[in-house]
């Protein structure tokens, strides 16, 4: 897409059309888009590139097969678009992709096409519209290319060679003769170590290069070697490496004619940095976005703390009672800070002011509230962001180089919070230990060329809990004994089936041994799986009903909801398995389900709901049909009368492979089913989690097409809402109301706010430590983080809380008090002694 | 002495002439009227009658026991009236109530033997003992109006529900982990 000069400024675009056999090239009229004429040709060969000089238009082919290309580039008539020449250019087989033309020049007066042969040795450059290309040698080592040219038409035709070695980065700059095409090169500019960008800009005819490295700016003109000005860099906080810029460069009027140069440059830990004269503007953790795994971390409390709590652990009490004065006593050192720290705190408290801690150490805080995500992204980044100050990136570290155009797989995450560590698994076998206070590589694995591991689970085993890799296939193999899992591991299998494996120890290993294999119905195949999150406080194992009688909650944790979907019948089955002993303990089939859109489910506590797309005719009335985005969500209960535990009865323990001796065999539950009508597509669901559990919950769920984050309150999608009827007296006292289908978007239920966020993958929670709070996370190409409050917030008080009239008041009584005592004493004396009429 | 009788007007300074209550002029104010009147009764009627015999003296302290005994249940109807009134919500008018209707039983069955004091002799100890049992009664129904009012508001930990907290989640002998 390139812009030509005529009286309006129109646009080239090239179209590859029928399937990528047809090359059609058609100029649009800028001001109404209109197509002026267009340029068509049924060939085998790549369209590339399309460019201009002054008078022609090219088009850039790539000719031949793929591993041995050569560039054809094929002249054309700006005016008419009419074929004027073609040219076959030899490339002498170093051409074998795409990506190996470097660079291909347009608008300016001598347009360019270039490219290098594999080994970085030697350059080849080929001018516009002439037969012959031209070589220049490289310098050793060069492991990378780049080509910056100037893209105006009145620009001189200079253009700058910029070769990458490992250590260090060069510039050359050539000259082009405009008459005879000949490329002359004019100067260098020294290899200098370490990373570089340099970026063109031009003022008219004037071509000036900037050239941004670690520690300085240098601008120099393309005329001649001299440095026009030089910058250096201060030192932000984060080092600039920069890997792409791009400048502007003012020259400034008077005699002196010193220049001042604005440059915008990419860095190597994904870093957008605007460079004023020298001075670093501002910088943009760009690489932030596309997140692939995140987790909660706990802000690790001091090293030294955490080493004598361990201390007073393992000594006996009195040793410990003592060892915890003295600690104490020294912590007394502290006290005249605190102190000091209190009138400041508490102005800020009153005034409604954040409290900023001294320093910006990380430091817990009485809510919880401040906590770390550790957010991985595909370009191979760690970030730790403090959830607490809006998300600061408080440490960036990049774990590994992902080659362009792949991905960091990232399939489990894990943080150990005894220790202070996160453990990233990704799929190519590699691994990354960090800190979570700094971003410290502890230890690191780069990833292999092959994916060789399909998941991972978090399992318990001798030695502690541990991230467990799951190789394809869901083949685990044989593990050391004290880091075999103690739990039945659920993963799938070849086939996509669901298999339990346990570790059955033999000596000193422990072998995998498939416990049991849950395979599907020929056509059906699992859409999505939803487990319950890892922490799933329960408050109360029961829900009291209005007559005061109590339903049991069915609460088994080794449960998970599968989503199955069948193409050809267009059904959606949902499963609900016990993932000990692989039984069915309920499955519910959709009718009417549109398999092409996403299926998602989400599960906590004794519930679990599933988002769908239906359509289908009413069975009570055929001639109208339903179409729309559903949420189906089902209750579990032990029983399905009130009062009563089921099978099981008073047992505290219950195993799935041991059901118990009655009729009905393995205690199922009793599952209570609603469907609800949703206004917008929903994705990412998940459930608000907090400490206990006491407060209600939310179902958190992604609007892909409004671009918001939604809070569902779960009072709403409750499966036992009275249908067809106005609630009970008793049915209201349990919080029931009247079921009505829709569930429409509500404005003050999308969490997001005003904010687009977009293409949220994931979305994960944590409790905080006041109850009534959930923090929440949500990562994919935009990350957003928020607290939700499902009850309101009932535990601590609200901005709106007049703090300065609470003072006010104690202070007026204390003072209307000591103000008052003495005169009341007073007049009390004076009244013993005044004689008794 | 010779027995010179007195001379009226003496005699009626000594002892005036019985109030005529047929007189229609009212009293003046602070003239001794009913009250000194029938205080004069009794005097007159006083020395007329007997001291009470130790049995009868039993039997009057017996008859103002059973009413003390029975003086619960007859305030009984006002307060179940009361109660049913006041609904069954929480507020500070029914919490006032309850309170009372506990208070009151307790504080009588623990003073028992205060009320009855004053009725107890050597010789009736029996027969009060009979009425102490009974006002204890009384005292028990009136406490369980208090536990019915309370009943019916909700406070009592009849149900299942009531006992849910105490109730224990049921543990899985076996663990999984997704892996999925």
């Amino acid at each position: 897409m390139e812009m030509t000069e005529a009286k309006r400024k129109d646009i080239l675009v090239l179209f590859e059309e029928k399937g990528n056999e047809e090359t059609v090239l058609r100029r649009l009229n800028a001001v109404d888009g209109s197509v002026v004429w267009e340029f068509r040709e049924v060939t085998k060969d790549v369209p590339l590139q399309v460019s201009t000089n002054v008078e022609k238009v090219f088009v850039v082919f790539l000719k031949g097969t793929k591993g041995a290309y050569s560039l054809k580039v094929t002249t054309l008539d700006t005016l008419t678009g009419k074929r004027l020449d073609e040219l076959v250019i030899g490339t002498k087989a170093n051409l074998n992709d795409e990506e190996d033309i470097m660079f291909v020049g347009a608008n300016s007066a001598a347009p360019i096409v270039a490219w290098t042969d594999t080994e970085h040795t030697t350059l080849r450059v080929n001018v516009l519209g002439l037969k012959t290309s031209q070589e220049f040698p490289l310098v050793e080592d060069t492991v990378e290319v780049e080509i910056h040219a100037p893209h105006l038409i009145q620009s001189q035709p200079h253009f700058l060679v910029h070769s990458k070695t490992a250590t260090g980065n060069k510039g050359e700059v050539y000259h082009i003769d405009l008459k005879t095409g000949h490329i002359s090169k004019a100067y260098d500019l020294p290899l200098l170590p370490g990373k570089g960008a340099f970026a063109t800009s031009s003022i008219s005819a004037n071509v000036y290069f900037t050239r941004i490295t670690e520690d300085e700016l240098i601008l120099v003109s393309s005329q001649s070697h001299g440095v026009l000005g030089r910058w250096p860099l201060k030192k932000a906080s984060s080092k600039v490496t920069p890997i792409h810029a791009v400048s502007e460069v003012i020259k400034k009027v008077g005699a002196d004619g010193n220049y001042a140069v604005r440059s915008a440059a990419l860095t190597t830990d994904d870093e957008w940095t605007l460079v004023r004269s020298g001075e670093v503007g501002w910088t943009r953790p760009e690489g932030l976005s596309g997140g692939v795994a995140a987790a909660f971390a706990e802000i690790p409390e001091s090293e030294e703390l955490a080493k004598s709590l361990e201390q007073e652990a393992h000594s006996n009490p009195v040793q410990a009672y003592i060892h915890r004065v003295k600690r104490h006593i020294n912590d007394l050192q502290y006290l005249p800070t605190y102190l000091n720290n209190i009138p400041a705190r508490l102005i800020s408290s009153i005034a409604g002011t954040e409290v900023t801690s001294s320093a910006a150490k990380l430091s817990r805080d009485s809510f919880g509230f401040h906590k770390l995500v550790i957010l991985a992204t595909k370009r191979g980044m760690v970030y730790g962001l403090d959830i607490g100050k809006s998300g600061t990136a408080v440490w960036h570290k990049r774990a590994f180089q992902i080659p362009k155009g792949q991905k960091w797989d990232v399939k489990g995450i894990q943080v150990n919070e005894s220790l202070g560590q996160v453990t990233i698994l990704g799929a190519n076998n590699d691994f990354v230990v960090l800190k979570t206070e700094t971003g410290q590589v502890l230890s690191a694995k780069a990833p292999s060329s092959e994916a060789t591991t399909q998941n991972t689970a978090l399992v318990d085993t001798a030695s502690g809990q541990r991230l467990l890799r799951i190789g394809r296939d869901g083949k685990i193999g044989s593990l050391p004994v004290d880091k075999a899992p103690k739990q039945t591991v659920v993963t799938r299998g070849a086939d996509g089936e669901l298999k339990g494996v346990i570790f059955v120890p033999d000596g000193t290993t422990s072998h995998e041994s498939t416990s049991w294999v849950f395979s599907l119905p020929q056509d059906q195949r699992i859409v999505s799986i939803a487990t319950r999150p890892s922490h799933d406080a329960v408050a109360s194992i029961g829900r009291v009903l209005g007559d005061r009688t109590v339903k049991y909650k069915y609460l088994n944790p080794n449960t998970i909801v599968v989503a199955a979907v069948d193409n050809k019948a267009c059904t959606l089955t949902v499963y609900l398995l016990d993932t000990v002993s692989g039984q069915i303990l309920s499955s519910a089939k959709h009718n009417g389900v549109d398999p092409t859109k996403p299926v998602e489910c989400a599960m906590a506590e004794n519930w679990f709901v599933c988002s769908f797309f239906g359509q289908y005719t009413l069975r009570e009335n055929s001639a109208q049909s339903l179409r729309g985005y559903q949420v189906v969500v089902s209750d579990l209960y032990e029983s399905e009368e009130a009062n009563d535990r089921g099978p099981l009865g008073d047992a505290s323990t219950f195993s799935s492979l041991d059901p118990v001796d009655v009729p009905t065999g393995v205690a199922l539950p009793s599952v209570v089913s609603q469907t609800y009508v949703m206004g917008a597509p929903v994705s990412a669901l998940q459930v608000s989690q907090t400490r206990q559990g006491i407060t209600s919950r939310q179902l958190l769920a992604y609007l892909p097409e409004s671009h918001g984050i939604m809070g569902i309150p779960r009072m709403l999608l409750e499966p036992r809402r009275p249908v067809g009827r106005d609630a009970t007296p008793a049915e209201m006292e349990e919080g029931l109301f009247k079921y009505h289908p829709a569930i429409e978007i509500d404005p003050k239920s999308v969490i997001t706010h005003e904010r687009d966020v977009i293409g949220i993958k994931k979305i994960i929670t944590s409790p905080a430590i006041v109850e009534s709070t959930s923090l929440v996370f949500a990562y994919g190409v935009d990350i957003f983080g928020t607290r939700v409050t499902p009850s309101f917030l009932f535990d601590i008080l609200g901005k709106g809380f007049n703090k300065m009239s609470l003072v006010g008041t104690v202070l007026a009584l204390f003072v209307g008090v000591t103000m008052l005592a003495p005169m009341v004493r007073k007049k009390q004396i004076n009244l013993r002694w005044s004689a008794p009429m | 002495m010779s027995a010179t009788p007195l001379p009226s007007w003496a005699i009626e300074l000594k002892n005036p002439p019985p109030y005529k209550l047929k007189s229609s002029i009212p009293d003046p104010p602070g003239y001794p009227s009913s009250q000194p009147s029938n205080s004069k009764k009794d005097k007159k009627s006083a020395p007329k009658r007997d001291p009470p015999s130790p049995e009868e003296m039993d039997t009057l302290k017996l008859k103002k026991a059973w009413e003390v005994a029975l003086a619960p249940i007859k305030s009984l109807p006002m307060t179940a009236i009361m109660m049913y009134m006041s609904g069954n919500s929480l507020q500070i008018f029914s919490i006032m109530m309850i309170v009372m209707a506990f208070k009151n039983p307790i504080m009588g069955i623990l003073g028992t033997n205060q009320a009855f004091e004053r009725f107890e002799t050597e010789t009736n100890k029996s027969k009060v003992l009979q009425v102490k049992l009974v006002y204890v009664v009384m005292q028990f129904v009136a406490l369980a109006l208090g536990v019915w009012k309370v009943n019916g508001m909700g406070l009592l930990p009849t149900t299942r529900s009531d006992w849910l907290a105490w109730e224990a989640q049921r543990e899985p002998v076996e663990f999984a982990v997704p892996g999925l």
